[in-house]
């Protein structure tokens, strides 16, 4: 299971690295070499501007592990806090907070990632803020959970009765009890960010079309699908998808190993 | 029993395949007299067919079809009658006297008289937002076949926005006139299904040729749909661009249409300084130096076959081709773009680029969302301006912001107009300050178009329009606010067997223009 972990971690890290490399490759144009299918060359062929899509792809599989860890880390910390609040705060503050996380969840995530996109200015700047701003819900809900539950167990209770402050039971039982679960939502978190980053890229409101995100890949490429140049989408496409599966199984390995380590 | 049900079936589905023969085979013979068309959804009037407010007039000038015009422009864009007859201007250009013929009708059977061509200007000038209006003071009918225009200042080129505005009936103008318009044009709205099509007929009673081809069907679709339709055979002309001009679709030949439909991009002539908030100029392209090489740097030939596929030709001017062009043809010429830059100071730093004073020699070129070519275009420009040492870096705007950032960053835009207006627009100082759309004034300019306003004779005037783009010592051409890449020629994919006669020079915009003489297509 570790070792698991640690080859998809690896590989995850490596592909946000060699995005970097791809920066400037991505954004070159050679009209020599325009419109060209997949080849030794080029493995994942050419654009219509004579853009290395392999590159393009790479550094755009990059650019959204980057937004993603920056959401993602953000909506996390968004979510400990409001659960932490919810949790010993007052009754009212309490009611006040899941009011706040049922209305949240109850709009639709993508409308509100592109008015929150929008208000940002479609940029990158924006894309992180809507991101971040929307996932943070269900782990909130989920540590608020986890921590009244907490509150309530007899060994919080003794170590109270015992005369431990509340910053200690904060530290060293409460976080050593709850971080397993941040760090897998966490990890969670990374396919629903990259997701809708690339959809509402896609839609046009998310990164501008001089950046080379999966969305506008994706995008620029639906003009040339009927002229029969599949590989404008399916390797970007494909792409997408690999890593978002990549991340779902570390958040999974995760959670498993966290389990299995409780249950020890 | 059940034997004898399945015979009947069998029997009732034949008959039916017969029945689908045959409506088919009147279907052809109706098409003689019948064409279906595409346009881009963007080109569905959302005012409806309202000259007050717009219909084929503004950025893209089409004949209204609906309505007739006093003039029109002729393939050529020299100016001919339609519903005037005669017309004079006086000495001081303030007033125009225009007769009108007696035997145009609107389809509602009432007369086209001198007093419907008044209240159309006159209700054009209060609420036109589309064309600009603000040099008619007002319109009068003074009998029944002669109107006169009164200026607030003189305006040579007022047949050109005559030859724009359709004329609509005084008695039946409501305010859903849009909807149900009522002209005396080539053509009758029959049926308006929003944003799918429009089925337009011909007018028995026109006063002129009564059209060829009876029925008019305009779809309105997205450029791969019309590509699909045209592909599955169910329309007769589909527009498409150079994208998918490469695509033989059988039965279909590709046709494509000169236009003045051009790419240019603004060079802000002016240093850097900032005003209410927005920046104005730019401090590398504020030297002529920078502006002259970069002309000549600029690869035409090479952005036409590879961002177009070849359909386009390379343009030197916002008006190639028009009465009122001056030649501007430039070379590619690097070598004398470098030393052109050398000798005002500009020099090469390690990395390439070049720079001056401390300032680099870079800056941005923007374009429009959503729009492949000007993206090409821009991404081009950019490989071009590298070879001289110059350092531009494409970046996309939405057209919210791209209108006050390209006033100190050049902009890949997209102009061409049937009027010398056009050059008035984007070279003419505003209030004695900088022109509209990107900072550049010069006086000597400036005057050489208010003297062809002024002149109360065309032919004369084109000469003076001329000679604001070069006199011989000063000019537009010799100053390079802008540089002019291509005119973007038109395409569309036409069903064998429908002629379509030369057409008139098409404006910016992929739309109505290709309709301009539908009731001259004809079917073999």
């Amino acid at each position: 299971m570790k070792k698991r972990m640690i080859f998809l971690f690896t590989l995850l890290s490596l592909f946000a690295i060699a995005g970097y490399f791809c920066k400037d490759n991505a954004l070159v144009t050679d009209f020599a070499h325009k419109n060209m299918s997949p080849c030794l060359a080029y493995p994942f062929g050419t654009d219509w501007l004579g853009r290395n899509l392999f590159f393009r792809t790479f550094r755009g599989i990059s650019i959204s592990i980057f937004i993603g860890v920056i959401s993602a880390s953000i909506s996390t910390i968004i979510a400990i806090f409001l659960g932490t609040i919810s949790a010993f705060g007052s009754k009212k503050m309490d009611a006040a907070i899941t009011w706040f996380i049922d209305l949240m969840i109850g709009l639709p995530h993508i409308l509100l990632l592109i008015v929150l996109s929008i208000v940002a200015g479609r940029n990158i700047k924006g894309v992180i803020l809507g991101i971040a701003l929307t996932h943070w819900t269900s782990l909130a809900r989920l540590i608020r959970g986890e921590l009244l539950q907490l509150k309530a167990s007899i060994y919080i209770q003794v170590a109270e009765k015992l005369g431990k402050g509340k910053l200690y039971l904060f530290q060293n039982h409460m976080i050593p009890h709850i971080l397993p679960q941040c760090i897998t939502g966490w990890i969670l978190l990374f396919p629903h960010t990259i997701l809708h980053e690339s959809s509402i890229t896609f839609l046009g409101f998310g990164l501008k079309s001089n950046q080379p995100a999966i969305g506008i890949l994706l995008s620029e490429s639906m003009q040339y699908l009927v002229t029969g140049r599949w590989w404008f989408a399916v390797f970007p496409g494909c792409m997408l998808v690999f890593v978002v599966l990549l991340f779902y199984h570390l958040g999974k390995c995760l959670q498993t190993y966290y389990e299995q380590k409780s249950g020890e | 029993m059940r034997k004898k049900r399945i015979f009947f079936l069998l029997l009732l589905l034949f008959s039916l395949v017969g029945c689908k023969a045959e409506t088919k085979k009147s279907m052809e013979e109706k098409e003689k007299d019948t064409v279906i068309v595409t346009m881009p959804v963007s080109s569905e009037p959302e005012a409806g067919l309202n000259p007050v407010y717009g219909w084929g007039a503004g950025e893209h000038t089409h004949e209204p079809l609906i309505q007739s015009t006093l003039f029109v422009t002729t393939n050529d864009l020299q100016i001919d009658y339609d519903l005037a007859t005669d017309y004079s201007v006086s000495e001081d250009g303030m007033i125009w006297t225009v007769s009108i013929r007696e035997d145009a009708f609107f389809t509602d059977g009432e007369k086209v008289t001198a007093e419907d061509v008044a209240f159309t200007y006159n209700t054009c000038k209060q609420n036109s937002s589309v064309n600009d209006f603000t040099m008619l003071h007002h319109a009068e009918a003074i009998d029944k076949e002669t109107v006169v225009f009164y200026m607030t200042r003189p305006f040579s080129v007022w047949p050109y926005t005559m030859a724009l505005v359709g004329i609509v009936p005084e008695h039946a103008y409501t305010s859903s006139y849009g909807e149900n318009p009522i002209g005396s044009g080539k053509y009758i709205l029959k049926q308006w299904d929003k944003g799918q099509q429009m089925i337009l007929e011909a007018n028995a009673n026109y006063y002129g040729n009564v059209p060829a081809i009876k029925n008019v069907i305009v779809l309105f679709m997205e450029e791969e749909i019309s590509l699909a339709a045209a592909q599955a055979g169910q329309v007769d002309v589909s527009y498409t661009s150079a994208t998918y001009a490469d695509i033989s679709v059988p039965n279909y030949a590709l046709y494509s249409v000169v236009s003045l439909d051009n790419r240019g991009i603004n060079l802000p002539a002016q240093p850097k300084q900032e005003k209410d908030g927005i920046l104005y100029g730019n401090d590398v392209t504020s030297d002529i130096a920078v502006r002259r090489a970069i002309n000549l740097a600029l690869n035409r030939e090479s952005i036409l076959s590879n961002i177009l596929n070849g359909y386009a030709s390379p343009a030197y001017s916002i008006c190639d081709n028009t009465p009122w062009y001056q030649d501007a043809q430039v070379p590619y010429d690097l070598e004398q773009a470098k030393e052109l830059l050398d000798n005002a100071g500009w020099t090469l730093g390690k990395d390439g680029i070049r720079s001056k004073n401390g300032v680099r020699a870079a800056f941005s070129i923007l374009y429009p969302p959503s729009d492949s070519i000007r993206q090409g275009i821009a991404e081009e420009f950019s490989n071009n301006m590298k070879e001289i040492g110059l350092e531009v870096t494409p970046e996309c705007v939405g057209w919210d912001t791209a209108y006050d950032l390209a006033q100190s960053q050049p902009l890949v835009w997209g102009w061409g107009a049937h009027t010398p207006m056009e050059l008035y627009n984007i070279y003419h100082s505003q209030n004695g300050e900088n022109a509209r759309y990107s900072p550049y004034h010069n006086k000597a300019v400036d005057k050489y178009m208010e003297e062809a306003l002024k002149s109360t004779d065309l032919e004369n005037s084109y000469s003076l329009w001329k000679k604001a783009q070069w006199d011989g010592v000063t000019g537009i051409i010799q100053d390079v606010p802008w540089v002019w890449i291509c005119n973007v020629e038109h395409l569309y994919f036409v069903k064998q067997g429908l002629t379509i006669p030369e057409q008139k020079i098409h404006p910016h915009g992929h739309g109505w223009s290709l309709l301009n003489n539908v009731d001259t297509w004809t079917w073999q």
